[in-house]
């Protein structure tokens, strides 16, 4: 009865609801060079495979043994009942491959299998009926996903390795940074210099696997069937878990040791203070017995600032240098200290990074690196025996004391009322009257800026900055302003 | 005529008559204690504040708890109308989680809105330097309110995402406290008045972070009243944030056992627990800022042996936090989205749900990164940077999550799909700039500079901006009935992604360069004009793409096209109700038997009707 069919293709029934599977399947088996299978259907219901089975007689049912909406008990079961010769394998994708089970009243391991056919080839139809090897189909069969997934793997990680190449390439091609003026500045930028490398592979990886994803795993037009069912890999996940967690682990450590070089104190460093009010700096050399508002530093030697503020926190940082601290109010207590080794002469500035209040934008000094022996000759400059002249001192004392950030000399409107021709002219107060600016209302203005207030400006400068100046001092400055016709 | 007769015509009403009887009230105090009765500062926060609590009363919202109090029984909290939503349940108090989701929504649109602008303003000033027609101090009041309107702006869309969604993901009918929950919606309007109110009332100048000594100068009076309404605006965040774990426990479908829950709803829980456990710091901060100025409390005043940096160890420690509560949701609708328009499962369910947790719990002890250089003990560095650099672990777990799951999937690339997208990569960006900030070395360099503005920029952008556009647009059909129009979608996202890019690239390439943060002007010699020059355009694209969006939203209400209930084939639980909506969410009780993305088992179920129990006792 069965030499007939014999004579042709061996039969085949493929049962799975995963048409991946089923399709998958047919073409192996097609692609046989003996061409020796023929595929009579694939069926995704048990009812569906009764049918097929009375209808197309195959010689072989394949069954997916991981199917959950394919009941195979249930269809073993009718298969039994049935009549004629019929071969059932039932064939397993899970990682436990060996599984894979024919069924032919009794099941074995899949090791037993190629035995088994070859008997019962042997006993049934020695020349005709092919060999079909379960070894054969199932590892072309469980693999051709995972094969797939290994030339995407592939493409993507090579996509990946060219946009990371690509971005550091990039970025090693723009000046990221300003000049490197200080010794703290080199490891800084050696840190800077992994860190955009970190940056660049895993934005490239993520931005790789995401574009890959895109271009690759997009939905064709009209499939609306949904993809694989994968809910997550734990290996993976406990992978890229721990591995970002060695890598901010590594960066902390490098960043720790990188700030501890930055703090090395050298044993005499240049001592400078600094005191930042609204909106100018002011530097203090004690030992030379200097104030600027200049900051001028020898090249090669570390400087300690020692920074404060005469009134809201400001925040001294030089590009060049790369390192920052806020200045604070409070006197002694919080004074803050920064050690610097500039190591290229040129001139730089220091910029206010702490907003501040209106005059925030402008406030910043010239920073001035100079070397060993031009910065003693502007010591010994400084540390002259002072002028004769009282107005010399007094335009002297307005730059140092920074009055003249606010205050201009040439009638420029600026945050405080110009001195030009300010003194004897008659002053428009803010309550309406008028004063003459004699001797007594200038001294009464650096001593207590708060008593008259010029109509068009604000009660703002610091009553602070005079505290440090002796009367004689003050004395200087109104004989200066006296000067400015 | 009908618009006086809305809660809020009545509410603002309310609002105007109360300042002006605090006002009142609080001259009168003076002239009874001998003082100079017009000091302007106290008299208007007494007046603001009794406008507060005027504008609350003024609205209703408070009529229930009254009556309570004096013992009257009031009916159960019913959502009573006509699907869709319209302007009648918006400007009108409503108990109904749906119409308090869409309150919040459009007052945050409304924020944004404010907000961008004043970005516009001052990015059009930084086009060259010099100044052109700003002064410094109005400059600086235009970045500080960009900042904090922009953040309450982001609290209020938090607030939009987490009661339009939370009710409706876990099964349930409304929140658990729904007049507590119109409660802390309608408080933000007043609040949102008193911070827009500093524009007119002197301004502020120290940015939205507020540091004094700057902020408690006294010739300053906005800084009143923007403590005022920052402190205000906390309240609804706590109040909301309450609801939303009261809600997430007591509330869920029978059968939702926690790792049923849709992804949304572990961040919505997260972000809760960090608002409901870290505002009140911000709120004591601001507080006790407020105090120094009122009563000459010298907490931070260096003069009288107060400390600057305390102020900043009690800001940050919620300001920090805060932006957890930004970017979890954000994360959130991330994780909630793709699965839908992959049609593959969350890759990692579990692991993104603890991610959330756990950024949430890292999120508490990184707040002195802020400080690296405020001059705070310098050996506290180091353990800080440790703290924050472990916050990429948890949020690493979420890239390669998402990246898992776009993995073999079946991708389509709708709108809301588009802002899914680019949300993970800006939100990338933002992430992997981070690192060199929380490194202390190097971020002596940029604290402070356009690098930070760059880097929080592309986390706001990728971790809250785009993942609410993207929302905003994948349950418009649900809010509306109607579906949004695509093209328009699609103009939106492709102006204001590169848009994006070029601004937040360009700001952490000045930052590195020297340019400082809050400057309202910069130095030429820095040779940074072209830099700002193309900020300044990519903001305007950006902004531009935005009116695109508002215009979509608008004129799809009447002219788009019929939505069908459920145009993504999503899971989700809301998706299988009508759209529009209807009032009552679920009126046929269901029980969950599966799981939320099961998407590639085609006959897995997540929810089914119960089956009523005793069909005769209905009646």
């Amino acid at each position: 009865m069965t030499t007939a069919r014999r004579s042709g293709p061996w039969r085949v029934l493929i049962a799975s609801s995963h048409p991946l599977f089923a399709k998958g399947l047919r073409s192996l088996l097609q692609k046989r060079p003996r061409g020796d299978v023929a595929v009579v259907g694939l069926v995704s219901t048990v009812a569906e495979a009764l049918d097929t089975l009375r209808e197309h007689r195959p010689d072989l049912v394949i069954v997916d043994y991981d199917d959950e909406v394919f009941n195979r008990d249930e269809i073993l079961a009718r298969l039994v009942e049935g009549e004629g010769r019929l071969r059932v394998v039932l064939l397993s994708l899970g990682e436990k491959g060996d599984e894979a089970i024919v069924y032919d009243r009794r099941s074995m391991a899949a090791s037993q299998i190629e035995d088994w056919l070859e008997k019962w080839t042997d006993t049934h139809a020695p020349s005709q009926l092919p060999v079909i090897s379960i070894r054969d189909v199932e590892s072309e069969n469980a693999h051709p996903q995972r094969r797939n997934y290994m030339k995407h793997y592939l493409t993507a990680a090579l996509l990946v390795i060219i946009l990371t190449a690509a971005s550091i390439f990039g970025l090693d091609r723009i000046r990221l940074l300003p000049v490197q003026a200080s010794l703290q500045a080199e490891p800084i930028d050696f840190l800077f210099g992994i860190e955009f490398k970190i940056i660049a592979f895993l934005f490239a990886l993520i931005v790789g696997l995401m574009i890959y994803s895109i271009v690759v795993f997009r939905r064709k037009p009209g499939d609306t069937s949904d993809a694989e069912h994968v809910e997550g890999n734990l290996k993976l996940e406990v992978l890229w878990t721990l591995a970002p967690l060695a890598t901010v682990i590594y960066i902390s450590f490098l960043g720790a040791q990188v700030l501890g070089n930055t703090l090395v104190p050298d044993p005499q460093p240049l001592e400078v203070k600094v005191v930042g009010s609204q909106w100018s700096w002011r530097f203090e050399y004690p030992e030379q017995g200097i104030t600027a508002t200049e900051l001028r530093l020898p090249v090669n030697k570390q400087v300690l600032l020692r920074l404060s503020s005469t009134d809201v926190i400001h925040s001294f940082w030089v590009p060049e240098f790369r390192m920052k601290q806020d200045v604070l109010p409070g006197g002694d207590n919080m004074i803050r200290e920064l050690r610097v080794t500039p190591k290229e002469i040129g001139e730089y500035k220091v910029r206010c990074a702490e907003l501040c209040g209106q005059g925030h934008a402008n406030m910043r000094a010239p920073v001035l690196v100079l070397s060993q022996n031009d910065f003693q000759a502007w010591v010994d400059s400084q540390t002259a025996p002072v002028s004769e002249d009282p107005v010399v001192r007094g335009d002297n004392w307005s730059q140092q004391y920074g009055c003249r950030a606010c205050h201009s000399i040439d009638g420029t409107e600026g945050v405080g009322p110009t001195w030009k021709g300010v003194y004897g002219s008659q002053v428009q107060l803010a309550d309406g009257s008028t004063v003459t600016a004699d001797h007594d209302y200038l001294l009464e203005s650096i001593r207590d800026p708060g008593a008259k207030i010029v109509q068009g400006f604000q009660n703002i400068m610091p009553p602070n900055i005079a505290q440090d100046m002796t009367d004689g001092q003050v004395e200087d400055m109104i004989a200066f302003i006296e000067s400015l016709k | 005529m009908k618009i006086l007769s809305t809660s809020l015509v009545k509410g603002l009403i309310g609002q105007v008559i109360g300042t002006a009887l605090g006002m009142g009230f609080m001259l009168l105090v003076r002239l009874l204690l001998g003082l100079q009765p017009w000091k302007p500062e106290p008299v208007w926060v007494v007046g603001s504040l009794f406008g507060v609590i005027a504008f609350m009363l003024g609205t209703g919202v408070t009529n229930d708890w009254l009556k309570w109090i004096q013992g009257e029984e009031t009916p159960e909290a019913e959502s009573h109308y006509e699907p869709p939503i319209g302007l009648q349940q918006i400007l009108n108090i409503s108990y109904d989680h749906k119409v308090i989701g869409i309150q919040y929504g459009i007052t945050s649109l409304i924020l944004f809105a404010i907000a961008g602008l004043f970005a516009l303003i001052f990015r059009t000033e930084l086009i060259s330097p010099g100044m052109q027609f700003l002064i410094p101090d109005q400059y600086n009041t235009f970045i500080s309110l960009h900042g904090i309107v922009m953040i309450f702006g982001i609290l209020v869309g938090v607030g939009a995402m987490m009661n339009f969604l939370t009710p409706l993901l876990i099964g349930a009918n409304d929140m658990a406290f729904p007049r507590l929950n119109a409660f802390a919606y309608w408080i933000n309007v007043p609040a949102a008045i008193l911070l827009l109110s500093t524009l007119f009332l002197g301004g502020i100048d120290a940015g939205w972070t507020a540091y004094p000594p700057l902020s408690a100068n006294l010739g300053k009076m906005g800084f009143a009243m923007f403590f005022l309404g920052v402190y205000v605006f906390g309240l609804s965040s706590i109040l909301g944030a309450l609801n939303v774990i009261a809600t997430t426990i007591r509330l869920r479908a029978p059968g939702m056992t926690a790792f049923r829950l849709p992804i949304f709803v572990w961040s919505a829980l997260a972000t809760a627990l960090i608002a409901l456990t870290a505002t009140q710091l911000i709120g004591l901060s601001f507080q006790l800022v407020l105090f120094e100025r009122l009563f000459g409390m010298d907490f931070f005043n260096p003069a009288q042996g107060g400390n600057v940096i305390l102020f900043q160890h009690l800001f940050w420690f919620y300001s920090h936090p805060a932006v957890y509560v930004f970017i979890l949701t954000g994360l959130g609708i991330i994780s909630e989205l793709l699965p839908v328009f992959v049609r593959k499962p969350l890759f990692g369910y579990k692991w993104i749900a603890m991610s959330s947790m756990g950024i949430a719990l890292i999120g508490f002890f990184v707040w002195a990164h802020h400080m690296f250089s405020s001059g705070m003990a310098s050996y506290l560095r180091v353990p800080f940077m440790f703290s924050t650099m472990l916050v990429a672990v948890p949020t690493g777990v979420k890239f390669f999550s998402w990246a898992g799951t776009m993995w073999g999937g079946k991708m389509s690339f709708e709108t809301p799909m588009l802002f899914v997208l680019g949300a993970i990569s800006i939100f990338l960006l933002g992430g992997l700039s981070g690192p060199p900030n929380a490194t202390v070395a190097t971020d002596l360099h940029l604290h402070d500079t356009y690098w930070v503005v760059g880097h929080f920029h592309a986390t706001m952008f990728g971790g809250y901006v785009f993942p609410y556009i993207a929302a905003i647009y994948y349950w418009y059909p649900k809010i509306t009935g109607r579906m949004y129009n695509e093209t328009l979608g699609k103009i939106h996202f492709f102006l204001m992604l590169p848009g994006f890019y070029v601004q937040s690239l360009v700001q952490m390439y000045a930052g590195l360069l020297g340019m400082r943060r809050r400057i309202a002007d910069y130095d030429p010699a820095l040779g940074l004009q072209i830099e700002h020059i193309l900020i300044t355009f990519a903001g305007f694209v950006i902004a531009f793409s935005i009116l695109i969006f508002f215009v979509n939203l608008v004129v799809s209400l009447r002219r788009g096209k019929v939505a069908a209930s459920n145009p993504w084939r999503s899971r989700s639980l809301e998706f299988q109700l009508p759209s529009p909506l209807p009032a009552h969410n679920y009126s046929q009780p269901i029980e969950v038997v599966g799981e939320p993305y099961d998407y590639g088992l085609p006959d897995a179920v997540y929810t089914q009707p119960i089956p009523s129990p005793t069909p005769a006792a209905a009646d």
